[in-house]
């Protein structure tokens, strides 16, 4: 029954014995070679004991479940945790002189992550929750004497505070209602009419603080800033596992408790849903750092992705592959985006990250532009690309099932989001004006073209992924 | 009962957050952390009173004064201690938690007349046996978390006394 928890037995180990090693001997090689170890070794433990839960689901203890989607999850969340950490080596050297404890923190915040898709108790949410945004914060405001990281380190603290303060009052209340804190019997109240407010009292502030951490509309306005402020690699950590880990642990909320038999939450979640593919959409279209429209841009993206939760709460099996592909497309084409940012701000003290900064990168640094352009492609939803697909899935889905508000704002958003991709695509397009002086380092380099290839393959040939998805959800593990 | 000490526990916070003074506004904060602690007491956790007196009132805060105290040294300080001490500003928080201080006698006193507040009583024994089986993993999580923090701070601490030690 244990063996299924290796993986994390593996990471948490890699954490001890980096951090005893830094406190022995600080070697920035040493420290990040040993990250990667971890990642890599973790990585692999997932397919040694994925026998465990091919056929059964591995409860540990009441806070934990194994199953082979979180099994899926972890490897996503360790494979874009790897790809910054192989980034973050040349990036972090320009930035700070204490190199060491970066790589202790993003494991932390790592395990956090894996913890969250196992999760089926209010418990052992909160607590992966904290061990993200915690180490968060710190990751956040790395970078040695500079303000704006700093800034968006404060600021992410405070609302990623309230946030989790508003989660827990959310918790508080379902509990008072149910007596219960696991999430497969939170649903079950004594049906009078005071559990009945007590419930919707304390879903309506769980969703609030959900809607915080994963920036939807109307709590979105902590992400541009922490966003534009956060040093890139982190940025990116944020875009991708951070939410990546959120949302899973949404779903199993969702599936377990039963959440949308109640009309009221439902609609409010619609309401949020439709709300951030619109005006993420809307207020991405006038940025010109390319980090904002990103963060504008990312919310737009949880938005489409809610419309999973409609379907999986109908059809578990195709929302689970629908989310799981949406989810590692939106995974690929942000690391690139992101990749490219920080390839290129690597060698530099500040982030080249503005609209300007892009001009005519395709010229000057043919790879990199390349590869702006697909990742910008790929978020636009255009055909031939892998975000094509994933957004496909949505739009089928949703209206295989009716559900029309969201398939309405789908395709509003995906239109208004075209806009400000291409603005993107044209000015990595354009003639340079000045010879761009950076210079990018060539492992970035190639992980990043790696990612773009990976966006290209997948969007003209998608089976492979989807037929790996769909191995993953032979045994559907929580219905 | 309940309702009194609900009373102090939300005046007194409200009154933390409004001080301009951040001794005053711990002062303050105790109080409201010591309400509770009546509260949880009046629920039937003892427990979980004695727990949030001891660490939260007693070491948290007391570090967060110490911390506050050692931040103002300098001649300037010696002044703002005197108005400190000014007798006005203690006045209320006394009476607060004399009130406090009463409910919880009564509690003790006269618990079969008073409206009691259905609960299970949570001995000890019982927390430590499901924190050490059904609640492990959750601990050691927690583990986690504290070196996550422990480790950032240490890294956004460490830039300041560099900056102090370069001067």
């Amino acid at each position: 029954m244990f063996q299924a928890g290796l993986p994390y037995l593996i990471l948490t180990t890699g954490l001890i014995v980096l951090m005893v090693g830094v406190s022995i001997h600080r070697s920035h090689q040493v420290a990040w070679s040993l990250t990667v170890l971890t990642l890599i070794a973790t990585f692999i433990s997932h397919f040694f004991v994925y026998e465990a839960v091919a056929t059964d689901i591995v409860v540990i203890t009441e806070l934990f479940r194994v199953d082979s989607i979180a099994y899926f999850f972890n490897a996503v969340f360790l494979l874009a945790t790897l790809v910054l950490v192989l980034f973050a080596q040349v990036f972090l050297d320009r930035r700070t002189k204490f190199t060491e404890e970066f790589y202790v923190l993003i494991l932390a915040a790592t395990l956090g992550a894996m913890m969250l898709p196992a999760s089926t108790h209010f418990a052992s949410l909160i607590l992966g929750l904290e061990v993200i945004s915690i180490s968060l914060y710190a990751l956040i405001a790395y970078p040695d004497h500079a303000r704006p990281p700093l800034e968006a380190g404060l600021k992410y603290l405070v609302l990623s505070g309230v946030g989790t303060a508003t989660l827990l009052m959310g918790m508080a209340f379902i509990y008072a209602a149910s007596g219960n804190l696991d999430f497969s019997s939170i649903h079950i109240t004594d049906g009078s009419m005071e559990g009945e407010i007590l419930f919707l009292i304390g879903n309506t502030l769980f969703w609030c603080g959900i809607a915080f951490k994963l920036s939807l509309v109307p709590f979105h306005i902590w992400t541009p800033d922490v966003y534009h402020g956060a040093p890139s690699v982190v940025t990116a950590f944020l875009a991708t596992v951070s939410k990546g880990a959120v949302f899973a642990v949404v779903l199993r909320y969702v599936i377990e408790a039963d959440i949308l038999s109640s009309d009221t939450i439902s609609n409010a979640i619609m309401l949020i849903a439709c709300a951030s593919m619109v005006i993420g959409n809307l207020l991405a279209l006038l940025q010109n750092n390319l980090k904002r429209l990103l963060a504008y841009s990312s919310i737009a993206h949880m938005g489409y992705l809610l419309i999973v939760v409609f379907l999986i709460s109908v059809n578990t099996s195709l929302g689970y592959e629908s989310a799981l592909f949406y989810l590692v497309s939106y995974f690929v084409m942000t690391l690139a985006a992101f990749g490219v940012i920080i390839a290129l701000s690597s060698k530099s003290e500040t982030e080249v990250d503005t609209l300007n900064g892009i001009s005519g990168l395709l010229w000057t640094k043919p790879a990199a532009g390349a590869v702006l352009i697909a990742a910008a492609l790929s978020l636009a939803g255009i055909p031939l690309t892998v975000g094509f697909f994933a957004k496909y899935y949505l739009f089928t889905a949703g209206i295989s099932e009716g559900m029309w508000p969201l398939v309405v704002c789908l395709v509003l958003g995906s239109g208004l989001g075209i806009f400000y991709y291409v603005r993107i695509i044209f000015r990595t397009l354009e003639k340079p004006q000045e010879e761009l002086s950076v210079s990018v380092p060539w492992l970035g380099l190639s992980i990043t073209v790696l990612l773009a290839l990976a966006i290209i393959v997948f969007g003209l040939y998608p089976t492979p992924l989807v037929d790996l998805i769909r191995a993953i959800l032979v045994f559907p593990p929580t219905l | 009962m309940f309702y009194i000490a609900a009373a102090i526990a939300v005046s007194s916070s409200i009154l933390a957050v409004t001080r301009k003074n951040a001794s005053h506004a711990l002062l303050y904060l105790v109080l409201t952390l010591l309400a509770l602690a009546t509260i949880f007491f009046l629920l039937g956790a003892p427990f979980a009173a004695a727990l949030e007196i001891v660490i939260y009132a007693g070491a948290i805060v007391v570090l967060f004064l110490f911390v506050v105290m050692m931040l103002n040294l300098g001649r300037a300080s010696v002044a703002r201690e005197s108005q400190w001490l000014r007798p006005g500003m203690w006045v209320l928080p006394a009476i607060m938690s004399g009130v406090l201080f009463g409910v919880f006698g009564l509690s003790f006193l006269g618990t079969e007349n008073a409206a009691q507040i259905e609960g299970v009583m949570v001995p000890p024994k019982q927390v430590g046996e499901s924190l050490f089986t059904t609640y492990l993993l959750g601990v050691e999580l927690a583990g986690v978390l504290l070196l996550g923090a422990l480790v950032g701070a240490y890294h956004l601490g460490r830039r300041y006394l560099d900056e102090r030690r370069e001067e």
